[in-house]
């Protein structure tokens, strides 16, 4: 069918809703509560008028003789009522807020030229009682869970745009309380217990829900003369770190830039997936047993633990291959090198938020890219100006194809191929559930089973940026 | 047909409703009989098309037309659901049929079921009617043990169970998408349109959601006929509706009367005029939700039309006089839509909190140059742009009363 879209014909489908089209075509519609797949229509910003009457573009189908108009006058009011009513409900702490200059609701004001906030009422115009009052009922609204090493979450900074509920793989998050006391948060505002996968992160857009970290910790040791920083990175996630930061485009301006943040040296994590593939095929050697599990996707330990309990004894134990190169660094290289351990700060940037939640002791932090991000807009370093270097050659892979290990299913892709044994692999939630649904049936056998949570492996993990500003 | 039909009081004090037989005696369940015997369910659709009979919930939607859509729907399964879910403030229509005339009710529920192909019918009520629920379970239980419903029902081929489901009580669950949420134990909240509730509703089958009064006119359109009961009432949407006469007026009352009917006529003839002296301010009609109503327009006739200057909506008529305290008006009316609001959508969960809060300063007598600037944008993002009706409802006798009374409202400030 043809639709028009201000003034011009377009060709659509039935299945295809108006911002599909409009995305398809070059037509900029802003979004706040829309995902891919996602559908709510909550935000209220992506208003369009057919026929003069305002309608949301991300929930409507395209339907044969619409007149759709995506600029107008009425669009532009409701979309800056709305924003500035959700501003009236929002923190506003720009300045400390984790977020800065990488907020969508900060991004988005911007681009509809918000200028006034009029609905919050000024501090002149209230009594000492009314102040009490709103201080009360804000106290009462405001949900801080700090309860996990990984994720933190604070209703403050939240626009109820319900992203995180619609993309938590194992359902954690929903609303709680109704009306203006809506607050996101789990089941009787218990600590976020879950699976720690990082995709509620990703997606949020403004710093409702963000990582949890230690980056005033890290920043100072960074800059203390005593400690050598040792950074670990996998260049196969290079492409989620240009995210985060559009001018990171080359391996050699990552590390130049590592450097420049006070990184003393730079590792290739593809030394760690190596020494992980050669624990795992000693462990599995020693093991008779069929349908073993590998071990490098955090958040899967935490899954089978939490809903395949019976399956807890297939999992082959060995560290993460980030803990085992920091095992590595703090031992053989220190040795070698003459460094004592104590002075080394090993940490790992990783598209990973679930690895954050670490063993051991040796790996020091775990920031995703997000946080790496943070640090270089902290540190005001100027990329375009950082020269390119390369990753440190005292420890580094003698396999090259070990980096296809982040893509899904390389570990046992390789460690099959070596061993000549059989293999599943699977990734993203729907899947996993599906193959240990079977297992538990007998349905399948197989020798190893590489299963990662996030959608596409650690490329598509949930430390990574995911805003499109 | 004059204008003394009752159709939905007919039985009202004069026969024992918890009595099965007497509602039987009095020709209860014949409608029933008539069209299992009698009729097919498209000749059934046919006759409620006839009648032009539309819903009594607000929204005024042709029943025809709805269940005529769900007829037509190609499914092993289909549901029907009774919206008990009664909750506009000043509203008690569907709690006074369930205490006077249960089984007229459920007469109404079990034909429409059959009528579109149902055998599960839910009874949603809200949850603060429990003696109601209470009645309903013992009239379901007297039908059942009669054969009018269960399997077979009175040996025919029809068969149907009905569920009472008890809400939670909230506003947004009389909205029909928000009503099946509920049943199907989700969060109480709208849900988008399209796919209509008529093609994929409760548990993802068809379903045909209708207001308990709506239900209640069927019996007697299977029994006279559609052509008869098109001839009640207004030219526009016939029958009759039961008008909910409250405030300063003599006789406070449920009235069964037929569309079209003037308010000045409901007030001065069936509420008995205004009460002692007390004197006209303005009505709202149709609960927190309704427009207000000034002297002038006390002749507009009441009637479901989409170009009515006047929406009967729940069809509660509130008679306010001039003691009243507009402050006090604002802050119910915004105080219950803060509350009921399902913070779903941005322009509802806040508008209406930030209208709540401009309400309370208006009645502290502090109502500021920035809020009269803010007041027109909040009621008109919420009229314009909130996900389901209930912010649009929010935004109406607000409006109305920011129109009308403008010095009233801000007279205090002056005086403070």
């Amino acid at each position: 069918m043809k639709i028009r879209i201000d003034n011009n014909e377009y060709e659509a489908s039935e299945k295809e809703t108006i911002l599909d089209v409009c995305r398809r075509e070059g037509i900029k519609i802003p979004t706040l509560c829309h995902m891919k797949g996602v559908h709510e229509g909550v935000c209220r910003i992506c208003l369009v008028e057919n026929s003069g009457k305002l309608m949301t573009s991300c929930n409507t189908k395209a339907c044969p003789q619409m007149d759709i108009v995506t600029q107008s006058e009425n669009i532009s009011r409701a979309r800056k009522i709305n924003l500035e009513l959700l501003w009236a409900d929002h923190a506003g702490k720009c300045a400390t807020c984790k977020k800065n200059r990488r907020c969508e609701l900060q991004n988005l004001t911007m681009l509809q030229k918000v200028e006034n906030f009029r609905f919050v009422p000024k501090k002149e115009d209230l009594t000492q009682e009314e102040e009490l009052d709103l201080l009360k009922d804000n106290r009462m609204r405001v949900v801080v869970d700090e309860g996990n090493s990984a994720i933190s979450r604070t209703t403050e900074l939240c626009v109820e745009c319900r992203r995180c509920i619609n993309i938590c793989p194992t359902k954690e998050l929903s609303f709680n309380n109704r009306s203006g006391d809506v607050v996101v948060g789990t089941p009787y505002q218990k600590p976020l217990d879950c699976i720690f996968c990082g995709q509620c992160v990703k997606n949020c857009p403004t710093g409702g829900i963000t990582d949890k970290n230690d980056l005033d910790e890290i920043l100072e040791k960074l800059d203390d003369p005593k400690k050598m920083a040792v950074a670990l990175f996998d260049p196969a996630l290079l492409e989620s770190m240009s995210l985060e930061q559009p001018e990171i485009e080359s391996q050699r301006k990552l590390v130049g830039t590592l450097k420049a943040v006070g990184f003393e040296a730079v590792f290739d994590l593809a030394f760690g997936m190596e020494i992980f593939i050669e624990k795992t095929i000693e462990k599995i050697k020693g093991n008779q047993s069929n349908n073993l599990i590998l071990s490098h996707c955090p958040s899967l330990k935490l899954y089978i633990e939490k809903y395949f309990p019976e399956f807890s004894k297939n999992i082959i134990d060995v560290l993460t291959p980030d803990e085992l190169m920091a095992i590595f660094v703090k031992t053989e290289y220190a040795k070698k090198n003459k460094i004592n351990p104590k002075d080394i700060v090993v940490v790992s940037i990783s598209s990973c938020v679930a690895k954050k939640i670490k063993k051991d002791t040796s790996l020091d932090y775990v920031i995703t890219m997000r946080e790496f991000g943070r640090i270089i807009r902290k540190k005001n370093i100027k990329i375009s100006e950082v020269e390119g270097e390369e990753f440190s050659r005292d420890i580094s892979p003698k396999n090259k194809e070990v980096s296809k290990m982040t893509r899904c299913g390389g570990a046992a892709e390789m460690i099959a191929r070596e061993m000549g044994i059989e293999y599943i692999q699977a990734n993203g939630v729907k899947d996993i559930k599906n193959i240990f649904i079977s297992l538990r049936k007998k349905r399948i056998e197989t020798k190893i089973i590489e299963a990662m949570i996030c959608p596409g492996g650690c490329v598509g993990g949930g430390g990574q940026s995911n805003n499109i500003l | 047909m004059g204008k003394e039909t009752k159709i939905i009081t007919k039985n009202w004090g004069k026969i024992n409703s918890q009595n099965i037989e007497a509602y039987i005696h009095a020709g209860g369940y014949e409608a029933l009989k008539k069209f299992l015997f009698e009729m097919t369910p498209v000749s059934g659709v046919e006759e409620i098309k006839i009648s032009r009979l539309c819903g009594r919930g607000g929204a005024g939607f042709s029943t025809g037309t709805k269940m005529e859509s769900v007829q037509k729907e190609k499914s092993s399964e289909k549901y029907f659901i009774c919206n008990l879910d009664e909750s506009e403030p000043g509203t008690y229509k569907d709690r006074m049929i369930v205490d006077n005339d249960p089984h007229l009710l459920l007469e109404g529920i079990i034909i429409s079921s059959l009528i579109v192909g149902a055998n599960k019918a839910f009874i949603c009520i809200n949850g603060n009617y429990r003696k109601q629920a209470h009645i309903l379970e013992l009239a379901i239980e007297r039908a059942r043990e009669k054969g009018f419903m269960g399997e077979g029902i009175l040996d025919s081929q029809y068969s149907l169970e009905i569920e009472i489901f008890s809400g939670a009580g909230a506003y947004i669950c009389g909205e029909e998408t928000a009503l099946i949420n509920s049943i199907e134990g989700h969060r109480g909240e709208p849900k988008a349109r399209p796919p209509f509730p008529t093609q994929i509703g409760l548990f993802g089958k068809p379903t045909l959601v209708n207001n308990a009064e709506t239900i209640c006119n069927i019996p007697w359109i299977i029994l006279n006929g559609g052509h008869e009961y098109a001839k009640i009432g207004s030219e526009k949407s016939p029958g009759t509706k039961l008008f909910i006469l409250d405030g300063a007026i003599k006789n406070v009352s449920v009235v069964e009367l037929p569309l079209g009917t003037s308010i000045r006529e409901l007030i001065e003839t069936h509420g008995g005029g205004m009460a002692k002296g007390k004197y006209f301010w303005f009505a709202q009609i149709g609960g927190s939700s309704g427009r207000l109503i000034l002297e002038k327009d006390l002749d507009e006739k009441l009637e479901y039309d989409r170009e009515a200057k006047i929406p009967v909506g729940s069809g509660a008529v509130l008679v306010v006089d001039r003691t009243v305290d507009i402050h006090e008006m604002l802050l119910s009316w915004t105080s219950f839509f803060r509350r009921e609001s399902c913070g779903k959508c941005v322009p509802c969960r806040e508008g209406t909190f930030r209208l709540w809060e401009i309400a309370k300063r208006a009645k502290d007598g502090k109502i500021s140059e920035r809020d009269l600037e803010t007041i027109p944008d909040i009621l008109w993002v919420l009229g314009n742009a909130t996900f389901c009706p209930l912010g649009k409802f929010a935004a109406v006798a607000f409006f109305d009363a920011i129109d009308n009374f403008r010095k009233e409202i801000l007279k205090e400030k002056n005086i403070n």
